[in-house]
Protein backbone atom coordinates (compact mmCIF):
# COMPACT_ATOMS: atom_id res chain seq x y z
CA UNK A 1 0.00 0.00 0.00
CA UNK A 2 2.60 2.42 0.91
CA UNK A 3 4.45 1.57 -1.93
CA UNK A 4 1.50 2.16 -4.14
CA UNK A 5 1.10 5.80 -3.19
CA UNK A 6 5.39 6.62 -3.54
CA UNK A 7 4.61 5.49 -7.21
CA UNK A 8 1.73 7.62 -7.35
CA UNK A 9 3.90 10.46 -5.87
CA UNK A 10 6.11 10.13 -8.41
CA UNK A 11 4.16 8.64 -11.33
CA UNK A 12 1.28 11.38 -11.60
CA UNK A 13 3.49 14.50 -12.05
CA UNK A 14 5.90 12.49 -14.39
CA UNK A 15 2.66 12.03 -16.59
CA UNK A 16 2.12 15.59 -16.65
CA UNK A 17 5.47 16.02 -17.66
CA UNK A 18 5.49 13.86 -20.26
CA UNK A 19 1.89 14.64 -21.51
CA UNK A 20 3.26 18.66 -21.25
CA UNK A 21 6.05 17.78 -23.41
CA UNK A 22 5.21 15.88 -25.99
CA UNK A 23 2.17 18.50 -26.45
CA UNK A 24 3.66 21.12 -25.85
CA UNK A 25 6.24 20.29 -28.74
CA UNK A 26 3.87 19.60 -31.05
CA UNK A 27 1.97 23.07 -30.14
CA UNK A 28 5.27 24.60 -30.36
CA UNK A 29 6.36 22.93 -34.06
CA UNK A 30 2.47 24.05 -35.79
CA UNK A 31 3.05 27.45 -34.19
CA UNK A 32 6.42 28.36 -35.55
CA UNK A 33 5.15 26.70 -39.24
CA UNK A 34 2.67 29.15 -38.80
CA UNK A 35 5.03 31.89 -38.13
CA UNK A 36 7.50 31.16 -40.82
CA UNK A 37 5.06 30.61 -43.11
CA UNK A 38 3.46 34.60 -42.41
CA UNK A 39 7.13 36.21 -42.05
CA UNK A 40 7.17 34.85 -45.80
CA UNK A 41 3.97 36.62 -46.78
CA UNK A 42 4.20 39.28 -45.27
CA UNK A 43 8.04 40.45 -45.58
CA UNK A 44 7.62 43.19 -48.29
CA UNK A 45 5.94 45.45 -45.99
CA UNK A 46 8.64 47.28 -44.22
CA UNK A 47 8.55 47.53 -40.38
CA UNK A 48 11.61 49.72 -39.16
CA UNK A 49 12.78 51.23 -36.10
CA UNK A 50 13.49 54.44 -37.15
CA UNK A 51 12.25 57.21 -35.11
CA UNK A 52 11.82 58.99 -38.18
CA UNK A 53 10.55 58.81 -41.45
CA UNK A 54 13.46 57.96 -43.84
CA UNK A 55 14.19 60.65 -46.62
CA UNK A 56 12.54 59.93 -49.48
CA UNK A 57 9.10 58.61 -48.04
CA UNK A 58 6.36 61.08 -48.61
CA UNK A 59 3.69 60.56 -46.14
CA UNK A 60 -0.20 61.21 -46.48
CA UNK A 61 -1.32 59.08 -43.10
CA UNK A 62 -0.16 58.20 -39.93
CA UNK A 63 -1.52 56.14 -37.11
CA UNK A 64 -0.52 54.33 -33.88
CA UNK A 65 -1.21 50.60 -34.39
CA UNK A 66 -0.33 47.48 -32.20
CA UNK A 67 -0.15 43.98 -32.45
CA UNK A 68 0.02 41.62 -29.67
CA UNK A 69 -0.12 37.87 -28.39
CA UNK A 70 -0.21 36.02 -24.74
CA UNK A 71 1.55 32.58 -24.64
CA UNK A 72 1.37 30.16 -22.27
CA UNK A 73 4.44 27.72 -21.26
CA UNK A 74 3.08 23.71 -20.86
CA UNK A 75 4.15 22.07 -17.59
CA UNK A 76 7.44 20.00 -18.61
CA UNK A 77 9.12 23.70 -19.71
CA UNK A 78 7.74 25.49 -16.61
CA UNK A 79 9.45 22.16 -14.37
CA UNK A 80 12.69 22.51 -16.26
CA UNK A 81 12.91 26.28 -16.02
CA UNK A 82 12.18 25.80 -12.59
CA UNK A 83 15.40 23.39 -11.80
CA UNK A 84 17.74 25.92 -14.30
CA UNK A 85 16.78 28.91 -11.91
CA UNK A 86 18.14 26.74 -9.05
CA UNK A 87 21.63 26.21 -10.68
CA UNK A 88 21.40 29.34 -13.23
CA UNK A 89 22.64 29.37 -16.71
CA UNK A 90 20.32 30.19 -20.06
CA UNK A 91 17.01 29.10 -19.14
CA UNK A 92 16.52 27.70 -22.90
CA UNK A 93 13.10 26.75 -22.56
CA UNK A 94 12.06 30.03 -22.20
CA UNK A 95 13.92 30.96 -25.07
CA UNK A 96 11.67 29.66 -27.51
CA UNK A 97 8.96 30.99 -25.79
CA UNK A 98 10.31 34.77 -26.07
CA UNK A 99 11.22 34.07 -30.01
CA UNK A 100 7.79 33.08 -30.76
CA UNK A 101 5.99 35.45 -28.94
CA UNK A 102 8.18 38.45 -30.22
CA UNK A 103 8.27 36.81 -33.79
CA UNK A 104 4.20 36.77 -33.71
CA UNK A 105 3.54 40.05 -31.96
CA UNK A 106 5.32 41.60 -34.95
CA UNK A 107 3.45 39.80 -37.57
CA UNK A 108 0.15 40.47 -36.27
CA UNK A 109 1.29 44.33 -35.77
CA UNK A 110 2.27 43.82 -40.51
CA UNK A 111 -1.17 41.80 -40.40
CA UNK A 112 -3.20 45.36 -38.56
CA UNK A 113 -1.65 47.31 -40.66
CA UNK A 114 -2.05 45.95 -44.17
CA UNK A 115 -5.70 45.39 -43.05
CA UNK A 116 -6.37 49.20 -42.40
CA UNK A 117 -4.53 50.11 -45.57
CA UNK A 118 -1.53 51.21 -44.20
CA UNK A 119 2.28 50.67 -46.15
CA UNK A 120 5.14 51.09 -44.07
CA UNK A 121 5.80 50.92 -40.15
CA UNK A 122 8.26 53.12 -38.47
CA UNK A 123 9.46 53.36 -34.55
CA UNK A 124 8.36 50.16 -34.22
CA UNK A 125 8.64 48.82 -30.06
CA UNK A 126 8.23 45.98 -28.39
CA UNK A 127 7.32 45.48 -24.73
CA UNK A 128 7.77 42.63 -22.90
CA UNK A 129 5.26 41.58 -19.69
CA UNK A 130 5.29 38.04 -17.85
CA UNK A 131 2.05 36.64 -16.22
CA UNK A 132 2.84 35.43 -12.99
CA UNK A 133 1.88 31.55 -12.56
CA UNK A 134 -0.60 29.66 -9.61
CA UNK A 135 2.15 30.07 -7.14
CA UNK A 136 2.79 34.08 -7.47
CA UNK A 137 6.55 35.16 -7.25
CA UNK A 138 8.43 32.11 -8.58
CA UNK A 139 6.16 30.40 -11.05
CA UNK A 140 5.81 32.08 -14.84
CA UNK A 141 2.74 31.27 -16.19
CA UNK A 142 2.93 32.74 -20.17
CA UNK A 143 4.28 35.82 -21.35
CA UNK A 144 2.64 39.20 -23.23
CA UNK A 145 4.70 40.78 -26.18
CA UNK A 146 3.63 44.15 -27.60
CA UNK A 147 4.18 45.51 -30.51
CA UNK A 148 3.17 48.93 -31.27
CA UNK A 149 4.43 51.19 -34.21
CA UNK A 150 3.50 54.12 -36.42
CA UNK A 151 2.01 52.97 -39.63
CA UNK A 152 2.43 55.45 -42.60
CA UNK A 153 0.28 55.91 -45.60
CA UNK A 154 2.76 56.46 -48.81
CA UNK A 155 2.52 58.48 -51.62
CA UNK A 156 5.00 56.55 -53.54
CA UNK A 157 5.49 53.18 -52.34
CA UNK A 158 9.18 52.32 -51.27
CA UNK A 159 11.53 50.54 -53.36
CA UNK B 1 16.52 53.86 -49.18
CA UNK B 2 16.60 50.00 -50.53
CA UNK B 3 14.14 48.35 -48.85
CA UNK B 4 15.70 44.58 -48.85
CA UNK B 5 13.51 42.36 -47.05
CA UNK B 6 15.23 39.09 -45.33
CA UNK B 7 13.65 36.39 -43.35
CA UNK B 8 14.82 35.77 -39.77
CA UNK B 9 17.49 33.22 -39.26
CA UNK B 10 16.49 30.30 -36.39
CA UNK B 11 18.43 29.32 -34.33
CA UNK B 12 20.16 33.00 -33.25
CA UNK B 13 17.37 33.57 -30.21
CA UNK B 14 16.70 29.92 -29.57
CA UNK B 15 19.48 27.32 -28.63
CA UNK B 16 19.63 24.06 -30.86
CA UNK B 17 19.80 21.43 -27.71
CA UNK B 18 17.50 18.60 -27.66
CA UNK B 19 14.93 19.50 -23.74
CA UNK B 20 14.88 16.13 -22.99
CA UNK B 21 18.98 15.98 -22.47
CA UNK B 22 18.60 19.19 -20.58
CA UNK B 23 15.75 18.02 -18.49
CA UNK B 24 18.24 14.71 -17.76
CA UNK B 25 21.08 16.75 -17.14
CA UNK B 26 19.05 18.84 -14.88
CA UNK B 27 17.31 16.15 -12.74
CA UNK B 28 20.31 14.18 -11.70
CA UNK B 29 21.79 17.78 -10.93
CA UNK B 30 19.44 18.53 -8.41
CA UNK B 31 19.17 14.74 -7.02
CA UNK B 32 22.64 14.30 -6.69
CA UNK B 33 22.89 17.54 -4.60
CA UNK B 34 19.81 16.61 -2.59
CA UNK B 35 20.99 13.14 -1.59
CA UNK B 36 24.52 14.81 -1.06
CA UNK B 37 23.59 17.56 0.87
CA UNK B 38 21.00 15.20 3.16
CA UNK B 39 23.28 12.42 3.59
CA UNK B 40 26.07 14.80 4.53
CA UNK B 41 22.95 16.51 7.46
CA UNK B 42 22.93 12.89 8.11
CA UNK B 43 26.28 11.95 8.73
CA UNK B 44 27.07 15.25 10.65
CA UNK B 45 24.21 14.71 12.90
CA UNK B 46 25.86 11.06 13.69
CA UNK B 47 28.49 12.80 14.64
CA UNK B 48 27.35 15.31 17.16
CA UNK B 49 24.20 13.19 18.40
CA UNK B 50 26.41 11.03 20.99
CA UNK B 51 28.08 14.27 22.18
CA UNK B 52 24.63 15.61 23.59
CA UNK B 53 24.94 14.31 27.04
CA UNK B 54 21.42 12.15 27.61
CA UNK B 55 20.87 13.92 30.83
CA UNK B 56 19.59 17.03 28.60
CA UNK B 57 17.61 14.77 26.43
CA UNK B 58 15.97 13.78 29.32
CA UNK B 59 15.72 17.20 30.48
CA UNK B 60 14.58 18.95 27.09
CA UNK B 61 11.78 15.82 26.62
CA UNK B 62 10.44 14.03 29.68
CA UNK B 63 8.22 16.58 30.12
CA UNK B 64 6.66 17.35 26.49
CA UNK B 65 6.26 13.62 24.81
CA UNK B 66 4.45 12.50 27.27
CA UNK B 67 1.31 11.08 25.30
CA UNK B 68 -2.65 11.53 26.08
CA UNK B 69 -3.68 9.34 29.05
CA UNK B 70 -6.95 7.94 27.50
CA UNK B 71 -4.75 6.26 24.58
CA UNK B 72 -2.68 4.21 27.63
CA UNK B 73 -4.37 1.10 29.16
CA UNK B 74 -5.84 1.52 31.83
CA UNK B 75 -5.17 -2.38 32.96
CA UNK B 76 -2.47 -1.99 35.55
CA UNK B 77 -1.48 -5.79 35.73
CA UNK B 78 -0.55 -6.08 32.39
CA UNK B 79 1.36 -2.30 32.78
CA UNK B 80 3.31 -4.21 35.55
CA UNK B 81 4.06 -7.23 33.68
CA UNK B 82 5.90 -5.56 31.39
CA UNK B 83 7.22 -3.70 33.48
CA UNK B 84 8.84 -6.25 35.20
CA UNK B 85 10.24 -7.89 31.58
CA UNK B 86 11.46 -4.21 30.78
CA UNK B 87 13.34 -4.09 33.77
CA UNK B 88 15.28 -6.99 33.59
CA UNK B 89 16.18 -6.72 30.37
CA UNK B 90 17.27 -3.01 31.38
CA UNK B 91 19.31 -4.43 33.76
CA UNK B 92 21.97 -5.42 31.66
CA UNK B 93 22.29 -1.68 30.45
CA UNK B 94 23.11 -0.18 33.49
CA UNK B 95 24.31 3.42 32.22
CA UNK B 96 21.40 4.28 31.35
CA UNK B 97 20.02 7.30 32.87
CA UNK B 98 16.23 7.46 31.09
CA UNK B 99 13.54 7.22 33.72
CA UNK B 100 11.87 4.44 31.44
CA UNK B 101 7.82 4.36 31.27
CA UNK B 102 5.58 1.55 29.79
CA UNK B 103 2.47 2.37 28.42
CA UNK B 104 0.02 -0.43 26.68
CA UNK B 105 -1.80 1.24 23.69
CA UNK B 106 -5.35 -0.15 22.68
CA UNK B 107 -4.79 -0.69 18.74
CA UNK B 108 -4.64 -3.54 16.32
CA UNK B 109 -1.61 -3.36 14.97
CA UNK B 110 1.45 -4.58 16.15
CA UNK B 111 3.94 -1.82 17.51
CA UNK B 112 6.21 -0.22 19.77
CA UNK B 113 7.30 2.82 19.82
CA UNK B 114 10.41 4.18 21.75
CA UNK B 115 9.46 8.39 23.06
CA UNK B 116 11.67 10.90 23.46
CA UNK B 117 12.02 11.03 26.94
CA UNK B 118 11.86 7.81 28.44
CA UNK B 119 8.73 6.08 27.92
CA UNK B 120 8.17 3.17 25.79
CA UNK B 121 4.46 1.94 24.09
CA UNK B 122 3.58 -1.49 22.85
CA UNK B 123 0.50 -1.87 21.33
CA UNK B 124 -2.14 -4.41 21.89
CA UNK B 125 -2.10 -5.69 18.62
CA UNK B 126 1.33 -6.46 19.65
CA UNK B 127 0.59 -8.32 22.79
CA UNK B 128 -1.61 -10.51 20.97
CA UNK B 129 1.10 -11.52 18.09
CA UNK B 130 3.22 -12.69 20.49
CA UNK B 131 4.06 -16.48 22.22
CA UNK B 132 6.95 -16.10 24.36
CA UNK B 133 8.54 -13.31 26.97
CA UNK B 134 11.59 -13.78 24.93
CA UNK B 135 9.87 -11.97 21.80
CA UNK B 136 8.34 -9.43 24.43
CA UNK B 137 11.89 -9.08 25.61
CA UNK B 138 13.43 -8.27 22.21
CA UNK B 139 10.81 -5.65 21.41
CA UNK B 140 11.71 -3.80 24.58
CA UNK B 141 15.44 -4.27 23.84
CA UNK B 142 15.23 -2.74 20.23
CA UNK B 143 13.50 -0.23 21.92
CA UNK B 144 16.02 0.40 25.18
CA UNK B 145 18.73 -0.07 21.58
CA UNK B 146 16.84 3.64 20.41
CA UNK B 147 17.41 5.56 23.50
CA UNK B 148 21.19 3.94 23.43
CA UNK B 149 21.82 5.15 20.03
CA UNK B 150 20.43 8.33 20.44
CA UNK B 151 18.01 8.01 17.95
CA UNK B 152 15.63 10.78 18.86
CA UNK B 153 18.20 13.16 18.64
CA UNK B 154 19.53 12.38 15.47
CA UNK B 155 15.42 12.06 14.50
CA UNK B 156 14.95 15.16 15.08
CA UNK B 157 18.27 17.09 13.66
CA UNK B 158 17.54 15.31 10.05
CA UNK B 159 14.26 16.72 10.21
CA UNK B 160 15.58 20.09 10.90
CA UNK B 161 18.22 19.84 7.94
CA UNK B 162 15.84 18.55 5.55
CA UNK B 163 13.00 21.63 6.29
CA UNK B 164 16.46 23.69 5.77
CA UNK B 165 17.19 22.12 2.26
CA UNK B 166 13.44 21.91 1.57
CA UNK B 167 13.24 25.74 2.11
CA UNK B 168 15.98 26.66 0.00
CA UNK B 169 14.88 24.37 -3.21
CA UNK B 170 11.53 25.96 -2.83
CA UNK B 171 12.93 30.01 -2.44
CA UNK B 172 15.27 28.93 -5.67
CA UNK B 173 13.18 26.88 -7.43
CA UNK B 174 9.73 26.60 -8.60
CA UNK B 175 7.10 23.41 -7.39
CA UNK B 176 8.36 20.94 -9.30
CA UNK B 177 12.13 21.11 -8.61
CA UNK B 178 10.83 21.40 -4.83
CA UNK B 179 9.03 18.20 -5.17
CA UNK B 180 11.75 16.43 -6.89
CA UNK B 181 14.22 17.38 -4.13
CA UNK B 182 11.73 16.36 -1.50
CA UNK B 183 11.16 12.81 -2.92
CA UNK B 184 14.88 12.43 -3.38
CA UNK B 185 15.79 13.41 0.41
CA UNK B 186 13.08 11.79 1.95
CA UNK B 187 14.44 8.20 0.10
CA UNK B 188 18.29 9.46 1.09
CA UNK B 189 16.82 9.86 4.63
CA UNK B 190 14.55 6.31 4.40
CA UNK B 191 18.19 4.91 4.39
CA UNK B 192 19.27 6.40 7.69
CA UNK B 193 16.08 5.36 9.48
CA UNK B 194 16.57 1.61 8.33
CA UNK B 195 20.23 1.95 9.19
CA UNK B 196 19.00 3.19 12.98
CA UNK B 197 16.80 0.34 13.56
CA UNK B 198 19.30 -2.43 12.47
CA UNK B 199 21.48 -0.91 14.84
CA UNK B 200 18.49 -1.18 17.77
CA UNK B 201 17.71 -4.57 16.19
CA UNK B 202 21.87 -5.62 17.51
CA UNK B 203 21.37 -3.64 20.52
CA UNK B 204 18.09 -5.48 21.94
CA UNK B 205 19.92 -8.63 20.37
CA UNK B 206 22.58 -8.45 22.99
CA UNK B 207 20.54 -7.05 25.59
CA UNK B 208 18.34 -10.60 25.48
CA UNK B 209 21.11 -12.77 24.95
CA UNK B 210 22.71 -11.34 28.31
CA UNK B 211 18.82 -12.18 29.79
CA UNK B 212 18.24 -15.49 28.60
CA UNK B 213 21.56 -16.80 27.18
CA UNK B 214 20.06 -16.95 23.13
CA UNK B 215 18.44 -15.04 20.88
CA UNK B 216 15.46 -17.39 19.55
CA UNK B 217 12.91 -14.56 20.50
CA UNK B 218 14.25 -12.28 17.85
CA UNK B 219 13.49 -14.22 15.14
CA UNK B 220 10.37 -15.79 16.47
CA UNK B 221 8.78 -12.12 16.73
CA UNK B 222 9.84 -11.53 13.01
CA UNK B 223 8.39 -14.58 12.25
CA UNK B 224 5.16 -13.97 13.20
CA UNK B 225 4.85 -10.31 11.97
CA UNK B 226 5.77 -11.49 8.46
CA UNK B 227 2.28 -13.45 8.45
CA UNK B 228 0.93 -9.42 7.67
CA UNK B 229 3.87 -8.03 5.56
CA UNK B 230 3.63 -8.08 1.52
CA UNK B 231 7.34 -7.95 1.48
CA UNK B 232 8.18 -6.67 -1.77
CA UNK B 233 11.71 -5.21 -2.81
CA UNK B 234 10.23 -1.90 -3.86
CA UNK B 235 8.10 -1.55 -0.68
CA UNK B 236 11.39 -2.28 1.48
CA UNK B 237 13.46 0.70 -0.14
CA UNK B 238 10.76 2.87 0.38
CA UNK B 239 9.96 1.86 3.82
CA UNK B 240 11.70 3.29 7.42
CA UNK B 241 12.04 -0.20 8.77
CA UNK B 242 13.77 -3.24 6.91
CA UNK B 243 11.82 -5.98 5.84
CA UNK B 244 11.45 -8.86 8.16
CA UNK B 245 13.47 -11.13 6.33
CA UNK B 246 16.26 -8.86 6.18
CA UNK B 247 16.31 -8.01 9.68
CA UNK B 248 16.59 -12.00 10.04
CA UNK B 249 19.69 -12.39 8.53
CA UNK B 250 21.20 -9.27 9.66
CA UNK B 251 20.21 -10.50 13.64
CA UNK B 252 21.50 -14.19 12.96
CA UNK B 253 24.63 -12.85 11.26
CA UNK B 254 25.44 -10.33 14.44
CA UNK B 255 24.83 -13.48 16.79
CA UNK B 256 26.86 -15.61 14.71
CA UNK B 257 29.72 -13.34 15.24
CA UNK B 258 28.83 -11.93 18.96
CA UNK B 259 29.23 -15.90 19.51
CA UNK B 260 25.20 -15.90 21.03
CA UNK B 261 22.99 -19.40 20.42
CA UNK B 262 20.43 -19.03 18.19
CA UNK B 263 17.98 -21.04 19.57
CA UNK B 264 17.24 -22.35 23.28
CA UNK B 265 14.04 -22.42 25.43
CA UNK B 266 11.30 -20.51 25.31
CA UNK B 267 9.86 -18.69 28.53
CA UNK B 268 6.09 -18.51 28.95
CA UNK B 269 4.51 -15.96 28.93
CA UNK B 270 3.03 -14.22 31.74
CA UNK B 271 -1.03 -15.09 31.68
CA UNK B 272 -1.99 -11.44 31.92
CA UNK B 273 0.04 -10.69 29.32
CA UNK B 274 -1.96 -13.17 26.76
CA UNK B 275 -4.68 -11.95 24.17
CA UNK B 276 -8.54 -11.16 25.51
CA UNK B 277 -11.03 -14.06 24.65
CA UNK B 278 -13.06 -11.56 23.30
CA UNK B 279 -10.37 -10.02 20.85
CA UNK B 280 -9.56 -11.34 17.18
CA UNK B 281 -6.60 -13.64 17.18
CA UNK B 282 -3.75 -13.74 14.78
CA UNK B 283 -4.21 -16.04 12.24
CA UNK B 284 -3.02 -19.10 12.99
CA UNK B 285 -2.44 -18.05 16.93
CA UNK B 286 -3.24 -20.86 19.32
CA UNK B 287 -6.42 -19.52 21.13
CA UNK B 288 -5.72 -18.82 24.70
CA UNK B 289 -6.29 -21.13 27.80
CA UNK B 290 -8.71 -19.77 30.05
Amino acid sequence: MDAQIALLQIGIPLALLLLGYFIGSAVERRHYASIREQELRWRSLPAVNFRTVPRGWTVEDSTLLMGNVVISVDYFKRFLAGLRMLFGGRVKAYESLMDRARREALIRLKVETVEQGYHALVNVRMETSRMAGARGGNSVAGVEVLAYGTALKLRSRPT
Amino acid sequence: MNFDPSLPDEGINVSRSHPLREALLLVLGVIGVTVAVVASIGFAVDWVAPLIPPDAEVYLFADSFDPAAEQAEPDAARVEALRGILDRVSAHWPDSVYPFRIQIWDEAQPNALALPGGTIAVTTGLLDTVTSENELAFVLGHELGHFHNRDHLRGLGRGVGMTLVMFAVGIGGGGGAAQLAGIAGQLTQRGFDRDQESAADAFGLGLVAAEYGHTAGARDLFEHLRQSDDGSALSGYLSTHPLHQDRIDRLEAVARAAGWPLTGKRSALDSVLRAEPTELAAPGQSAPDE
